[in-house]
């Protein structure tokens, strides 16, 4: 019965578009952190500041009934943050990963504290919602089979994530800050010698991967799902990082496994919905995406070359 | 030279104090923000762990899985290398130990126990093994493949509370059956929750401590962390030592997970999916500058500050995630107060 459901064309197609429904939740903050990584800042906090982004998104949204001001208020936020850790780890030096783990849990208690103070505060009873961004039903091409729902009935903020992947790209190789970002990552003696101001290229290119991080956060709470729930982005921040590393920090290859990875993520998600008896082995069905991420490493992680300057503070 | 030393000393204490502090300050501000008691707060936060033997006990019982883990982080940390997935490890090594209590039967219960805990190091020790080769054979950033498989081991974790190590008594939760009496780790102080694990760590450390400043192994170590180009000099095999001290790190944070619930839980449940004990450990190898008896103090510290805040977040009835943001703010307060001290100091 399971089987005759899942051979369905309606199941693919609807699982693929799911799979491309699911991808800002990764991939915006994956190009961010790409290009903060490439100038050789490791922001392992990303999970953290999508949290952040989650809940500022949802409070705006919430109470002024505008759910793009959320994204916006989540992007502020989320460079606030960006900017704190920038301080501590370019400017002072200070080990990356270690205060991004403390970005990380501090963003995990945070979010949740002040999203349950808010609830309280306005005394809201039940689960707290939003209007949500909603999906674009592009006229005529909608309503074509298999590439209607796949391409043609997708959240805007899905069109965008989608223009980021050649978006970074082109930054990073093509223009003129992009090509700079790369070398103090690469080799920051030398770029400080052609009179790059390293540091000033980190702090743009943190600040940029906080800002897409809490582009990934506001889709959260303010499209994906309508409300907010502690710790919900359940390590989507680490695979985005994970994600950079298996496509070798180029914005394409990394474009592949996080597409694999939300497209296992769907599949697991309708096979559960497809049989009532399935869904009491969730947990089982829940943890086949990330078992997948790992049966990627050996292939991806063995070619994988990280900029030569990542997470190494630079001093004059 | 001993004047030089006790400022030094007193230096070190100043300033991660200070940045305790921050910690404390900072949760208290989150506190005071959302309308809590800040003085209760802050003196059940300080006082009550030391209130009573039970309490002073649960001190230790935290401390045993901080050392552990911390340990090991430690070690790979002499040699350059980061293990994030302490966490992981922990919770492989917890459920592999369950699943040795459910699943191996007829062994007499010393030798049965035994087993569970070598079977949790060995859970640890499968689990960093994919980090390691990487790092050691084609030079892969060890960093993120750790913490990744955090994520994984916590999905696992839920998925085998859900079904192979779910107990029969569960009653619809995610929870295994206690475990028995005689597979349980004898308790050390009648009435708390300490039981001999603390003897089982405290002698890990020792040998440890032998390891690491004793040993051409722990010299070989060091120089690895310090310079590759030294240690290829000197003929050491790189690749053989950090497969050697990220094996040793991920066995015992697998073996910390098997003290923790044959020591303390004697269940486990999904709760225990975020204590964070892995990540708490690598602060205190931190602050413990990599010498194993330093990251002994460092992870006493720690403990009482876990305490603490535990307490503080039942009285004050403030949720306790706030305890994450707590120790979010103190992680990057200490590595800022390591900075400041690494600047006087030179």
């Amino acid at each position: 019965m399971v089987l005759e459901a899942i051979l369905t064309a309606t199941f693919w197609v609807g699982s693929i578009a799911l799979a491309i429904k699911l991808l800002p939740l990764i991939l915006f903050t994956s190009m961010g952190e790409l290009i903060a990584e490439k100038s050789g800042v490791l922001n392992l906090g990303v999970e953290g500041l999508m949290l952040m982004g989650a809940f500022t998104a949802f409070m705006t949204a919430f109470i002024t009934g505008n759910p793009w001001l959320g994204v916006l208020a989540s992007i502020l936020v989320c460079m606030g943050l960006g900017l704190v850790f920038t301080f501590l780890t370019v400017s002072l030096g200070v080990n990356q990963v270690v205060v991004g783990l403390g970005f990380w849990l501090l963003g995990l208690g945070l979010s949740d504290i002040l999203f349950r103070a808010f609830v309280k505060g306005l005394r809201i009873v039940g689960i707290p919602t939003v209007n949500t961004i909603k999906e674009v039903y592009i006229p005529v091409l909608s309503d074509l089979p298999v590439v209607g729902p796949i391409i043609f009935r997708q959240n805007p903020i899905v069109y965008l994530s989608i223009l980021s992947v050649p978006l970074t790209a082109y930054f990073l190789n093509r223009t003129h800050i992009g090509l700079r970002i790369r070398a103090v990552g690469e080799n920051p003696k030398a770029a400080d010698t052609m009179g790059i101001n390293v540091n000033r290229m980190r702090y743009i290119a943190a600040l940029i991967g906080a800002a897409a991080a809490g582009i990934s956060g506001a889709y959260f709470s303010v499209a994906y799902l309508a409300t907010f729930q502690f710790g919900y982005t359940a390590g989507r921040g680490f695979v985005a990082l994970a994600m950079i590393y298996f496509g070798n920090w180029n914005p394409y290859k990394t474009f592949l496994p996080i597409f694999l990875f939300n497209f296992v993520d769907a599949l697991q998600i309708g096979i559960i919905s497809v049989d009532p008896l399935l869904s009491r082995r969730y947990y089982f069905f829940n943890m086949l995406p990330y078992l997948f991420v790992v049966a990627l490493i050996p292939y991806f992680g063995r070619r994988a070359r990280a900029p030569r300057f990542l997470a190494i503070p630079y001093k004059k | 030279m001993q004047a030089a030393a006790v400022t030094r000393l007193l230096r070190v204490l100043g300033f991660n104090a200070l940045a305790v502090a921050l910690g404390i300050g900072a949760a208290l501000g989150i506190i005071a923000a959302v309308g809590g008691d800040v003085w209760t707060a802050l003196t059940s936060f300080l006082f009550l762990p030391l209130s009573d033997p039970y309490n002073i006990a649960e001190i230790f019982v935290r401390f045993i899985p901080l050392y552990t883990i911390g340990l090991g982080i430690g070690l790979a940390l002499k040699a350059g290398l980061w293990n994030v997935g302490g966490e992981g490890q922990f919770l492989i090594g917890a459920v592999l130990a369950i699943a040795g209590a459910i699943y191996i039967q007829g062994l007499p219960p010393p030798l049965h126990l035994t087993v569970m805990l070598l079977l949790g190091a060995l859970g640890g020790l499968l689990w960093i093994i994919p980090p390691a080769v990487l790092r050691a054979r084609f030079g892969a950033n060890e960093i993120v493949v750790t913490l990744l498989l955090n994520i994984v081991a916590i999905q696992f974790t839920l998925f085998a509370l859900d079904g192979p190590i779910r107990g029969k008594a569960s009653a619809g939760y995610m929870i295994t059956d206690v475990l028995p009496e005689e597979l349980r780790l004898p308790v050390l102080i009648p009435g708390t929750r300490l039981s001999i694990a603390l003897i089982i760590t405290l002698a890990i450390a020792v040998v440890m401590y032998l390891l690491v400043e004793k040993t051409p192994f722990g010299v070989h170590a060091k120089t690895v962390g310090e310079s590759w180009e030294t240690a290829r000099y000197a003929g050491i095999s790189i690749p053989k030592i950090i497969m050697t001290t990220m094996l040793v790190a991920g066995a015992l944070g697998g073996l910390a997970g098997a003290l923790h619930v044959t020591g303390v839980l004697h269940r486990f449940d999904a709760g225990q999916t975020s204590h964070g004990f892995g990540y708490l450990a690598i602060i205190v190898a931190m602050l413990g500058r990599k010498n194993m008896a330093g990251i002994g103090l460092a992870a006493l510290f720690f403990a009482y500050i876990i305490i603490g805040a535990e307490n503080m977040s039942r009285i004050i009835r403030i949720p306790f995630p706030i305890v994450y943001a707590m120790e979010g703010v103190m992680l990057a307060g200490v590595t800022l107060a390591d900075y400041f001290l690494a600047r006087r100091m030179g």
